[in-house]
């Protein structure tokens, strides 16, 4: 019987170096039409900035948990992702991210989810994002990776200087 | 590299994307039979495409596309583009008084050949880029600051910013902070906008007024160590142009805002900084070419916009651009409106082919070979994208077709390669007679850079994701000034200018200064409700407008 992938098997993943973001949604752009018009990066409004939010590919993930059709599942890399032809486009599932990195295509009744650009990955390409950020604040890494440059990392996902301002 | 699918545009394409003067490699990979992404491998130094970047892609098999020569009238007939072109001359060469004004963005062989056209046919012309663009080149052209491209700022160990870079040229971030890399304590000074990307990344940080000559005030600041007329935050600006004259590299990058006078007067203010510090001035451009067609526009007889754009033409031709969304329905209406025929020759439909006569189908300045002039020194030649559609010629083709018939040579119009190098300071925009925003109710609101839409957004506006991600235009305003309008952030509000109404999206910045706000300018609406004119606030500036519930 094969063994069940986990979340620790992304070792790496898309880390957001805060201070690093100029707010260009360069990200959103490459990912918009790298993934058939539809952005697996989204965009929130915080306040003091507005920053791109990738899927954290979580542990215990609860878009896979209240997927009515399992179109959500964690694949056999241990990336959390989203089967386009089971995707009733219901919007369980971003309703129950607690970090609203899913959104809902309402006219192709999908829902926009991150698979980490697999179709590069295959060809020894970082992410669509990463690649095209400008500054860097994107990076395709480990966490042990982005602490060895002096940072600090708040959650695995998000790092920076100083984690919550910028330098 | 190479697809799955075998057809990318290949190793040996060198397309350069030209919606701003960073000019990036631009390559795009075929998923299907009609459809084309992006393909987003950095090359030759650059780092891959902004989203504006990623746009051009899109419009290569865009289902608007223009690919018919129409005429207006017998129910929108058809016609060959050679007969098209023929018309057009025709047209061009009887009236009385005829007009041409080019996108910028053609490239410079292109505008040379349209100068030489409107001279055959005795038409005045003229290059259309914003009038900021104008205002930067012909204020730092010939000066003696030392002009460089964004990839000399990796270099740069003090650093002075002007205008919102980060959201009118977001690529020229990679080396501003590879310089940070390189120097973590690096002296950033920024003055812009509190509420911009390009502000949060400084270490001290100045708000003009939008007021005339403002920002120009604050480099006199700098340069002089007084503040005097300003208000008492610009007392910070006192010691940094010590800060920049002790770096060995020190840098000022300025992109331009608002209209021409303002761009013109900061840009001579940058010089004469730029001449005390030693620090080299890397000059930013909305257009890519902007200082391509300003030279070529100088060389080969351009009249001024202000010129140009009025009322009495009998014939206008519009190459490539929006006269209504560029300059605005106050200024651009009349002319059209008064004029016998309207010619559009462009790739995709607009405000102006909606008015005109007679419609021709051109090819993007990015699916022909060509050369563009990014900054003073920095002349690129770029190979196409794509080719354009079948049918669809490019401008130049059009021009000669258009030419032969009265004996000009095809040759002598098109296809002459041309001199670029003299520095130019016209033709330049006469002195405002109005002012800009002057005294009255509501705020003083002026055009935001977007790293969303470009320019007036009459292509950008047909682009998927640019729709997707910025549908609406945005005000971003102080709390104070929201509290007074009982508007909240995300409200959809009204804003009220001398050329009327456009509603907007409400963006509350804590750190905006009270009584002024920038508002999105990629939105039709938007441009008509700042009511330019050549007799009160010209195109670009600032306008004082009325802000309230929707």
């Amino acid at each position: 019987m094969p063994v069940k992938a986990t979340a620790a098997q992304v070792d790496r993943r898309v880390v957001l170096d805060l201070d690093r973001c100029i707010e260009c949604k360069s990200c959103m752009a490459a990912c918009f039409y790298g993934h058939g018009e539809m952005a697996g990066v989204q965009f929130v409004d915080i306040g003091p900035a507005v920053l791109p939010v990738v899927c954290r590919q979580c542990g215990d993930p609860a878009c896979v948990e209240v997927c009515p059709a399992e179109a959500m599942t964690r694949d056999d890399r241990g990336v959390v992702a989203r089967g386009l032809f089971s995707c009733h486009g219901c919007g369980s599932c971003v309703r129950a991210c607690p970090f609203g990195v899913l959104s809902l295509e309402m006219t192709g009744h999908q829902v926009t989810k991150c698979d980490l650009c697999d179709d590069r990955l295959e060809r020894g390409l970082e992410p669509r994002c990463v690649a095209v950020c400008p500054t860097k604040a994107l990076r395709f890494a480990t966490v042990d990776e982005v602490e060895v440059q002096g940072l600090t990392v708040l959650g695995g996902r998000i790092a920076g200087d100083h984690p919550i301002r910028r330098r | 590299m190479s697809s799955p699918e075998g057809s990318t545009t290949a190793e040996t394409t060198a397309a350069r994307c030209l919606l701003c003067s960073v000019g990036c490699p631009v390559r795009a990979l075929r998923v299907g039979p009609d459809q084309y992404v992006p393909d987003y491998v950095p090359h030759a130094g650059y780092v891959g495409l902004c989203g504006r970047g990623s746009v051009l892609v899109e419009w290569l098999d865009h289902p608007d596309r223009l690919r018919q020569a129409r005429r207006s009238g017998d129910g929108g007939r058809t016609l060959a583009v050679k007969d098209a072109a023929r018309r057009m001359a025709e047209a061009l060469r009887v009236a009385g008084s005829a007009v041409i004004v080019a996108d910028g963005n053609l490239d410079v062989d292109t505008l040379a050949a349209v100068g030489r056209f409107a001279r055959d046919v005795g038409a005045r012309w003229t290059a259309c880029v914003t009038p900021g663009d104008a205002g930067l080149v012909h204020g730092l052209d010939g000066s003696r600051a030392k002009l460089v491209g964004p990839e000399a700022l990796a270099e740069a160990d003090a650093m002075l910013l002007v205008g919102d870079v980060f959201a009118a040229q977001p690529v020229a971030s990679h080396w501003i902070y590879a310089a940070r890399d390189a120097h973590p304590r690096i002296p950033r000074l920024v003055i812009a906008g509190a509420n911009t990307a390009t502000a949060k990344f400084a270490t001290a940080q100045f708000e003009p007024v939008l007021v005339d000559g403002a920002a120009a005030a604050a480099l006199a600041a700098v340069r002089t160590g007084s503040a005097e007329g300003l208000p008492a935050e610009a007392r910070g600006l006192a010691g940094w142009k010590e800060q920049l004259a002790a770096g060995q590299h020190p840098a000022i990058v300025v992109t331009a805002e608002g209209g021409y006078g303002e761009a013109r007067a900061l840009a001579e203010a940058v010089a004469a900084l730029a001449a005390e510090t030693g620090a080299m001035v890397c000059p930013l451009t909305a257009y890519g070419n902007a200082w391509g067609a300003m030279r070529v526009a100088a060389a080969e007889g351009g009249a001024c916009p202000a010129e140009i754009l009025k009322p009495g033409a009998d014939v206008v031709l519009a190459i490539g651009c929006d006269l209504v969304s560029a300059y605005g329905a106050a200024v651009a209406g009349p002319l059209l409106d008064g004029a016998g025929d309207v010619i559009y020759v462009g790739p995709m439909p607009n405000r102006t082919s909606d008015r005109a006569s007679l419609v021709i189908p051109a090819a993007f300045a990015f699916e022909a070979p060509g050369r563009a002039l990014l900054g003073p020194d920095r002349l690129v030649e770029f190979g196409p994208l794509m080719q354009p559609p079948a049918g669809v010629p490019t401008v130049t083709e059009i021009l000669a077709l258009a030419g032969a018939p009265t004996g000009a040579p095809a040759g002598a119009i098109a296809g002459a390669s041309t001199d670029v190098s003299a520095p130019c300071r016209a033709p330049e925009m006469p002195p405002s007679a109005a002012g800009r925003a002057g005294d009255g109710k509501g705020l003083v609101v002026a055009l935001a850079s977007d790293p969303v839409h470009f320019g007036d957004g009459s292509l950008t506006s047909r682009a998927a994701w640019p729709r997707a991600v910025r549908p609406r235009p945005v005000l971003a305003l102080a709390e104070s000034d929201a509290e007074a309008a009982g508007l909240t952030d995300g409200h959809v509000a009204v804003v009220e200018g001398p050329g009327g109404s456009a509603e907007v999206e409400v963006a509350i910045r804590p750190d905006q200064r009270a009584g002024q706000g920038w508002v999105t300018g990629a939105f039709a609406g938007v441009r008509d409700a700042f009511g330019w004119s050549w007799d009160g606030a010209r195109p670009g500036e600032p306008v004082r407008m009325e802000v309230r519930k929707a």
